[in-house]
């Protein structure tokens, strides 16, 4: 695990090189973290030494597909760390900015994730409310839901194998009910006033959340 | 010209098929029906139309069978016009695979069908705005009574517009279906299969994949989720225009009894059984009325004509085929496809598949195989035609081995009209217990050792309606015809065949041939080897070759009880029928079917030696 300074810089080398398509000068970086290009070069050998920065022709460095994805996680966290702080706290843009700057180094993946995946539902509360619920391999699914609830989807895993879901209308975002559900957990599930009878193994990879 | 008829499963296609075209194509209520395509001609105003039945699907990108045979079908361009037959009943979700139609660009008429279902849930059709948005005429009719079917041939003579509608796609999906058509030329609909992976330019598929990964990460749904999302929010929107709710009138819900462990599976069971009971006490009241009937007024006026010997025999086998193939074949076949038929229109089948989707885990496939395996009480053949329901190739073989053990209308023949009438009825259902313990026992084992992987279901629970009492007799009385027109043939050449044979006296050598061995095996005499053979003509046939070769139909005075339950044993276990074989060629390819051949055979001698020799 990389220190917070590490991270800085490596989300920075990736703005600045719009993705890692392009490459960045010591300069650069060092305007965009507000520091010394002496200070820089010292972060960046490091960086280099350790594989997630490289160097490119003409005195410019560029991200390594190691250093690509943690900066590309860094920023991810940024982005929905920022926009809850903007969007849901009502927080200013600037000192959101620079809060997010410092959370992002600490949440967990399990807490982004989730905060994610709020901020998609529009605001539902999360699937939180049943015991036993957590995002990743073991979120909310179909099976965890009770007969009579009406949910809405998230996420359908393993998409191209369940494609006969998504033709029957059950797609994230697409709010269905559970009409009866078998002590053995085979479900039916009515969408667009249609029954749909789900195996067992089929309903555990439709990932839910309640709805209002 | 070429029209052809495109929809769900399940909204009406083929009963509107057979109404346009007065052909005799199955109409069942449950998804899976037609699985070829069906052409049928009909006459409007002198000019020869001809019909195409394609098989009810819910996409059009989807990867089973009938998906991509609609599919390959459309891109053909070979038809004219295309009719699409909506249920108004489910009406958005039929308008998704109908805007998917649309988008191929062929000259369309639109049919909502099962407009008095509609009214009767207070839903009210208003066809005008769909006509505006699509651009194409929309014919309201209800097929079950036979409303406005006739203005579909009309309007679609004059159907030259394809359907103008375009339907709204998320902008990344918008951009790359420009991306993709400046770089390929590929149209809207070219460019849309590509992004989900349908398509035959590699060049084409990799651009698209590349672009659907991008959109992918992006949205954190696959490009085909989101174009399905927004073909739904369209149909939704389509629907919104054309339905009006009325509050519906309280309706009794029959799926809070059915789905239900308590009561729906005891009352699965009590179909079940109910069923073979039924079969059994009527069918045996029939056989015997028509049996002494054949006595009384054929049998024994023709033997009173004292002919010669060469005559008497020959007439005698012809009479004896009658007898056995009217008397006593055709009761139990008839009863079995009117219970089956009922079974089918009334929806049920899906509810059977619902509650019995785990217990068929546990043999290696899904609840969608309770339909092959109850299809097979009638017959083997439609029911291995119907596996195709089941997605991957291993539930294939399991279903195909355990429909071929089910014991048949034909088979049933052997069971009430041997062990039932001259052991008894209990001996008769034991027989049914043997053969479903085996029936479970070869899924356990074929579900651990077939290779493969194993879908899951997601089956639509059709709605339950009352089975049309005309359909039932007409789909009972088809599916008899077939008995009667292409086995009766057979059973009397068969019959006439064995009595020449038995005249000339080569079955007494065969016989003495083979009788060592059936007796030390299953206790049985030389002829009853000739009987198990014919039955692989026809599964009846051994009954009747039995009868013949005893030279009486009253077999408990010639053998006995131990004897005729393990004939009827083996018989039914023994080989499926050369239909069946043919079918299981066709479906499951040459390897599968020696093997359920071998199977099934050795399964037959094997246990019929096990009773012979603990009880004897």
């Amino acid at each position: 695990m990389l220190s917070s300074t590490f991270e800085d810089y490596l989300e920075a080398v990736l703005m600045i090189t719009e993705n890692g398509e392009k490459s960045a000068t010591l300069q650069e970086v060092a305007d965009a973290l507000d520091s010394e290009v002496a200070d820089v070069e010292v972060t960046t050998s490091f960086l280099i030494g350790e594989g997630y920065l490289e160097w490119v022709p003409g005195d410019a460095l560029r991200l390594t597909k190691k250093g690509k994805e943690i900066a590309s996680e860094v920023a991810r966290k940024h982005r929905i760390l920022q926009s809850f702080l903007t969007e849901v706290l009502g927080i200013e843009e600037e000192a959101a900015n620079r809060e997010a700057c410092t959370l992002e180094h600490d949440i967990s993946d399990e807490t982004i994730d989730r905060l994610s995946s709020y901020l998609d539902s529009g605001g539902c509360p999360p699937p939180g409310r049943r015991a036993g619920c957590r995002w990743g391999q073991d979120a909310c699914t179909l099976l965890d839901c009770e007969e009579g609830d009406t949910v809405r989807v998230a996420a359908i895993r393993r998409p191209r194998r369940n494609r006969r879901l998504l033709d029957l209308g059950i797609f994230p975002g697409e709010v269905v009910e559970i009409r009866r559900k078998l002590p053995n957990h085979s479900v039916v599930v009515r969408v667009k006033g249609c029954d749909i009878g789900i195996s067992p193994e089929i309903a555990t990879s439709i990932v839910v959340e309640s709805c209002p | 010209m070429r029209f052809a008829l495109v929809g769900n499963p399940t909204v009406g296609k083929s009963l509107i098929f057979n109404q346009l075209t007065g052909l005799g194509v199955e109409v069942s209520n449950y998804p899976g029906t037609t699985v070829e395509l069906q052409r049928g001609n009909t006459c409007f105003e002198r000019e020869i139309v001809e019909i195409v039945d394609l098989p009810g699907i819910y996409s059009l990108e989807g990867e089973s069978d009938e998906e991509t045979l609609v599919r390959q079908y459309l891109d053909r361009q070979e038809t004219d016009v295309v009719i699409v037959v909506a249920n108004a009943t489910r009406l958005e979700r039929n308008l998704y695979l109908l805007l998917q139609v649309a988008e191929y660009g062929l000259p369309m008429v639109v049919v909502l069908n099962m407009v008095d279902d509609a009214a009767k849930q207070g839903l009210e059709i208003d066809p005008a705005p769909l006509r505006d948005l699509l651009g194409v005429d929309v014919i309201l009719t209800a097929a079950s009574l036979g409303k406005n079917i006739d203005q579909i041939i009309p309007a679609a003579l004059i159907a030259t517009r394809p359907s103008e509608v375009e339907i709204p796609y998320d902008h990344h999906i918008e951009a790359a279906i420009r991306s993709l058509g400046k770089m390929f030329g590929v149209g809207r609909r070219g460019s849309l299969q590509a992004l989900q992976g349908f398509g035959d330019d590699p060049d084409l598929l990799e651009a698209a994949q590349t672009i659907a990964d991008e959109i992918e990460s992006r949205h954190r749904m696959t490009a085909a989720q989101i174009i399905a999302a927004n073909r739904h929010n369209f149909a939704r929107e389509l629907a919104d225009l054309t339905v009006r709710k009325e509050t519906p009138p309280p309706r009794t819900d029959l799926d809070s009894i059915l789905t239900r462990p308590i009561p729906g599976i005891p009352i699965l069971f009590g179909i079940l059984v109910g069923m073979l009971l039924f079969v059994f006490v009527v069918g045996s009241y029939l056989e015997e009325l028509i049996v002494e009937a054949f006595d009384i007024f054929m049998l024994q006026p023709f033997i009173a004509l004292g002919l010669p010997p060469l005559v008497e025999a020959l007439g005698t086998a012809i009479i004896l085929a009658l007898q056995a193939g009217l008397g006593i074949a055709f009761p139990f076949v008839f009863l079995f496809y009117v219970i089956i038929s009922i079974l089918e229109d009334s929806g049920y089948m899906t509810r059977a598949a619902f509650l019995a989707d785990n217990a068929m885990h546990q043999i290696g496939m899904h609840g969608g195989a309770v339909i092959p395996l109850t299809l097979a009480f009638g017959c083997n053949v439609p029911a291995i035609m119907s596996v195709r329901l089941l997605r991957s190739r291993r539930e294939r073989i399991i279903a195909s081995f355990l429909v071929t053990m089910v014991p048949c209308s034909a088979r049933t023949v052997i069971i009430a009209g041997i062990v039932a009438t001259f052991v008894g009825i209990g001996a008769a259902f034991s027989v049914y217990g043997i053969v479903f313990a085996l029936i479970i026992i070869t899924g356990l084992f074929l579900s651990r050792v077939t290779p493969g992987e194993q879908f899951g279901m997601i089956m639509e629970m059709v709605a339950l309606r009352r089975p049309d009492p005309k359909l039932v007799a007409r789909k009972a009385w088809a599916r008899l015809s077939e008995f009667l027109f292409i086995a009766m043939p057979l059973l009397l050449v068969g019959s006439v065949f064995l009595g020449l044979l038995e005249f000339f006296g080569v079955m007494a050598i065969f016989e003495q041939i083979v009788e060592p061995y059936t007796m030390g095996l299953l206790g049985l005499p030389g002829y009853s080897a000739t009987a198990l053979i014919f039955g692989i003509l026809r599964k009846e046939m051994a009954f009747e070759t039995l009868a013949i070769l005893a030279g009486t139909a009253d077999l408990g005075a010639v053998l006995t009880s131990l004897q005729l339950y393990v004939f009827s044993v083996v018989t039914v276990l023994f080989i499926p029928c050369l239909a069946t074989i043919t079918v299981l060629l066709r479906e499951v390819g040459s390897r599968i079917t020696l093997a359920i051949t071998i199977y099934t055979i050795s399964l037959g001698l094997l246990i019929g030696g096990l009773i012979y020799h603990i009880l004897a």
